[in-house]
């Protein structure tokens, strides 16, 4: 019996220590769809700070920036800069596109590494970034694919298609295999390398509360800005590749 | 036994009851590092941040001072070159009224050359008919002389007979004669 009950102690100290959700979801049902509750909780607080920033960004523009404008057309420079040196010549009307993308990802990943998001307690699962959902990553990826697509679309016609068998048509296969690795690889790198950071974070808070966790959230605050940098980049770069197309 | 179990079961059905609430355990919900983190983050990156925006108004401002400058350089070169254009116009109307009285007096002193030609010309039209006048009546002249000659001679060769003669020779002798008389 004392063995049992040790085991038994042994257990939920494990159970305990384990207590880390991982593919635990709060669902709402809506239209006869299972959605992730906690995935649509944060990015609406996402999406509120982006909204509010670029409403204070917005309010009162001046001629000289005030520290804030300064700030917030840096940003936009930013944005525009990586457009550019990706995109092109054309790169003004993918702009707006390229930009939320990287804002949107940015603030998710950072948000889920700075907001104390299991302060609220759901019913199931917990609260963290967005961008730590496969369903977010890929619907993000995917909107870059029909992105490209449109771009190359809009640029060249069914030329556009051309391209697939533009060194020889034998790379064919290849050519149409990476219209579905590249949203693929979009999608699994970003929710990986958040998931694995805020995993690594949660495990370590739950062996070692204090202090050991920091160096750790740190990387994580970095992966997660280069995260979003890349996926921007990525994206802005496959845009101005179906654009410029194989020459 | 049963509390075995039931941990097994309990590890199996994870527990789906539950609503929104506020977890208040200070440890799970990790504050502290959080706490930390974001200090340090404000700490450094204020820093950084604020150079880096300082820096950027500092280039918008010195833009905008440069492009004010030129501003006022190309207003400046714009009035210069007004005024410029104004003094060339002045310049030009002067030019053309000059220009127009200059003509007026060439065409004047022109005017005033060719009549003094056209009347040279005249006179020397008239001159020229005047001496062909005086050729035409020379000629006339000379041969009414020449006929009235030869008349004579005619007249004198067909009258001229022995008696004549000899009474002229004596009428010139007798003249002669006189003449010596009148020398002595």
């Amino acid at each position: 019996m004392n063995v049992l009950s040790c085991s038994m102690n042994t257990l939920r100290g494990l159970y305990d220590i384990s207590g880390v959700e991982v593919g635990q979801h709060f669902y709402w049902q809506i239209g006869g769809f299972q959605v992730h509750a906690q995935v649509l909780i944060t990015s609406w607080v996402v999406i509120a700070i982006l909204l509010g920033s670029a409403f204070i960004a917005v309010r009162n523009p001046q001629t000289v920036p005030t520290a804030t404008q300064n700030f917030f057309e840096y940003v936009l420079e930013f944005i525009r800069d990586v457009s550019k040196t990706q995109i092109g010549e054309e790169y003004g009307p993918w702009v707006p596109f390229i930009g939320t993308l990287f804002l949107f990802i940015f603030v998710s990943n950072w948000s889920g590494a700075l907001l104390p998001w299991k302060i609220i307690e759901l019913p199931h699962g917990e609260l963290a970034a967005p961008t730590n959902d496969i369903n977010t990553t890929v619907a993000l990826a995917l909107l870059t694919s029909i992105a490209y697509f449109y771009a190359g679309l809009s640029k060249k016609g069914l030329g556009y298609f051309s391209k697939y068998i533009q060194p020889t048509p034998i790379l064919l296969p290849i050519n149409i295999l990476e219209d579905f690795t590249k949203p693929l690889s979009l999608s699994f790198r970003l929710f990986g390398n958040i998931l694995a950071d805020e995993l690594v974070v949660v495990v370590l808070v739950s062996l070692v509360p204090l202090v050991v966790p920091i160096p750790v959230m740190f990387l994580g605050l970095f992966t997660s800005g280069i995260q979003a940098l890349i996926f921007a980049t990525l994206a802005a770069a496959y845009i101005g590749e179906s654009m410029e197309g194989h020459h | 036994m049963k509390n075995v179990t039931d941990s097994f079961v309990s590890l199996v059905n994870w527990p789906f009851a539950g609503s929104f609430g506020l977890n208040t355990d200070i440890l799970a919900t990790n504050p502290i590092n959080l706490s930390v983190v974001l200090g340090v983050l404000i700490f450094f990156g204020k820093g950084v941040l604020s150079d880096l925006l300082d820096n950027r108004k500092l280039r918008i401002l010195n833009s905008i001072r440069n492009s004010e400058e030129l501003q006022r350089g190309a207003i400046e070169r714009l009035e210069k070159a007004r005024a410029r254009l104004r003094k060339i116009e002045i310049e030009a109307d002067q030019f053309r009224v000059n220009g127009y009285s200059e003509i007026e007096r060439e065409k004047f002193n022109l005017i005033n050359s060719t009549y003094k030609t056209l009347d040279q010309l005249e006179n020397y039209k008239n001159e020229t008919i005047h001496f062909e006048q005086q050729r035409a009546i020379n000629q006339v002249r000379q041969r009414v002389f020449q006929q009235a000659l030869q008349g004579a001679l005619g007249t004198l060769n067909s009258c001229l007979n022995k008696e004549l003669h000899l009474r002229t020779i004596s009428a010139n002798i007798g003249m002669f004669g006189a003449m010596k008389e009148i020398t002595d």
